[in-house]
């Protein structure tokens, strides 16, 4: 479980952000006494650093320079300051990411999966298991007992969807939120068609038990 | 100045005259004068005051044409009391004075309209950084309470957060510094971003998307790029209704520009409207049946793409759709 540092001076906004980053699997901690706040981050040693630039006393850009001094851990610069300059002072004083505020959460969460991916090297979710599914996120392909069945575009997003929501359903509301969310741009049809399809491949490996419909409600991988 | 309105100028002057020489003249007949000498007075009295009239005229004549001169060939008209030469007559020379003293007196004036619309702009730029606060923490109050009811406020948020970058650009489309810089933008990620923006409209609506032959990039401003062209697909969903409803968005590269135009199958604008849809505050009869219209968005657009150097045009039938091209130029490099 990655830890990340939250550095941010409105309190709703760390609290928040604390138990949005807990319930995404994350351990969040969030630090308040902004007089010693760089000794107080490196001592919790962070794989990631979430920092605002407007703080009290010392500004984010200050503190990412001397965290640069001490640390390579990985800094996402957030902020409500929205203009090149802010962005360019950041990446040159060390930050490797740059979110404005009010940020998408997805998005967000998007880079720091992006970037603790990339500092963490080719990380073993690459392959998902499910039920003895094995799904492999590089090429697409789906396997069960041996055998193989490759997955379009559209496939691999839904069934990621409803794996990182297994056991829960998910509305078809938030799948295609999902969907439009990682570029595919789908209609009510279109949705019922693919995950159809889906279905029929994931059978077609011998899995009868697979995604379910409930009613009115969306789908659900049990 | 025509030499008439120069004599008529000097009227009283020559009537002065006229009548003084008239009375001399008389008396000097009457006390027998013979009539050789008086014409030779009016000789010796009227040379002088005609050539004086003509050289004055002349003078005034190349003076004035000076001045037309240089005023002809300033941008600024209003400078033209810095740059003339001070003319050389008492008149001329008290008028210069009026005249400067009047112009400092208004640029004093001007720029205290500048430095309020400044201030005002700098409030605008501060208050839209500070109002982002409270908008993030409720963004992540309402993704930390994920229910119908949240999801219902979220998408309000949105729409306030769209009023509010309306406001940041409004304030911004006035300003001569031009805080945009051109880079490349490459037009799938631009267009499927503001895709994105809108998607829960385009979901919930059942309006379906179609991204034809975008490809390639463009060079512009992509912040004020993004802001466009997601004034022109909110519009297009706005007018449109599900689950027929399609918009389409379509990149065509001609000779010498780039055209992406967005296309919807909504309800259109009449013909006695469509002409004035760039005006500001124009809402038409759309928008007074549907009433969400301030009348801003596609003015701002048609502003702002100026500014960009781009063209913007719109065609539309009513009860067919509408469609709104935005043209980049190309070099001939490109």
């Amino acid at each position: 479980m990655a830890k990340i540092v939250i550095i941010e001076d409105t309190e709703k906004i760390r609290e928040e952000l604390k138990t949005f980053l807990s319930r995404y699997g994350y351990e969040a901690v969030a630090l308040t006494n902004f007089e010693t706040i760089i000794q107080d981050t490196l001592q919790e040693e962070p794989q990631l650093i979430l920092l605002d630039i407007n703080l009290p006393i010392v500004d984010g850009y200050f503190i990412c320079r001397e965290i640069r001094k001490e640390s390579d851990v990985p800094i996402i610069v957030v902020t409500s300051r929205d203009n090149e300059m802010d962005e360019l002072m950041s990446m040159n004083l060390g930050a490797d990411d740059f979110v404005t505020k009010p940020y998408n959460t997805q998005i967000l969460l998007a880079r720091i999966e992006t970037i603790l991916r990339r500092v963490q090297g080719t990380s073993v979710r690459d392959t998902l298991v499910y039920n003895g599914l094995s799904f492999n996120l590089s090429n697409g392909s789906v396997t069960y007992q041996g055998e193989t069945a490759e997955l379009t575009k559209n496939e691999i997003k839904i069934l990621s969807c409803l794996y990182k929501n297994k056991g829960k359903i998910v509305s078809r509301d938030d799948l295609m939120d999902f969907m439009w969310n990682a570029d595919a741009f789908v209609d009510d049809n279109n949705l019922s068609v693919n995950v159809a399809r889906l279905r029929k491949k994931l059978e077609g490996l011998g899995m009868e038990k697979n995604i379910e419909t409930r009613r009115g409600l969306g789908y659900i991988l049990p | 100045m025509t030499l008439k309105d120069y004599i008529a100028d000097k009227m009283p002057f020559l009537i002065t005259n006229v009548i003084l020489f008239a009375a001399v003249s008389g008396i000097l007949l009457l006390l027998n004068m013979s009539g050789a000498i008086v014409f030779l007075i009016f000789i010796v009295w009227f040379t002088p005051v005609v050539t004086y009239i003509l050289v004055e005229f002349i003078r005034m004549g190349m003076f004035h044409k000076e001045l037309s001169g240089t005023l002809e060939s300033l941008d600024q008209k209003y400078l033209v009391a810095e740059i003339m030469k001070e003319p050389g007559s008492a008149e001329g020379r008290l008028l210069y004075k009026v005249l400067q003293e009047s112009n400092r007196n208004m640029h004093e004036h001007v720029k205290s309209y500048r430095e309020r619309e400044n201030e005002y702009r700098e409030y605008i730029e501060t208050w839209v950084h500070e109002i982002k606060t409270p908008i993030a923490s409720t963004r992540l109050i309402i993704e930390n309470n994920p229910n119908q009811v949240t999801r219902n406020i979220q998408e309000e948020v949105r729409k306030i957060e769209e009023y509010i970058e309306q406001v940041l650009y409004y304030s911004r489309s006035n300003n001569v510094s031009r805080d945009y810089q051109i880079r490349e933008v490459p037009l799938p990620a631009l267009v499927r971003n503001v895709i994105k923006r809108n998607s829960r409209d385009f979901i919930s609506r059942g309006i379906a998307v179609e991204i034809n032959a975008v490809e390639g990039v463009v060079y512009s401003d992509a912040k004020w790029l993004e802001f466009i062209l997601n004034q022109l697909i909110g519009n297009a969903l706005k007018y449109t209704e599900g689950p027929d409803g399609k918009v389409e968005i379509r990149a065509a590269r001609n000779e010498n520009n780039l055209v992406l135009s967005i296309t919807d199958n909504g309800i259109g604008i009449s013909d006695k409207d469509r002409d004035r849809v760039f005006e500001k505050g124009f809402t038409g009869e759309n928008g007074r049946k549907f009433g969400a219209s301030t009348g801003i968005g596609l003015y701002l657009c048609k502003k702002l793409a100026d500014q960009l150097g781009l063209g913007i045009t719109l065609s539309s039938e009513a009860g067919a759709g509408t469609t709104v091209s935005l043209v980049f130029p190309l070099g001939k490099a490109a």
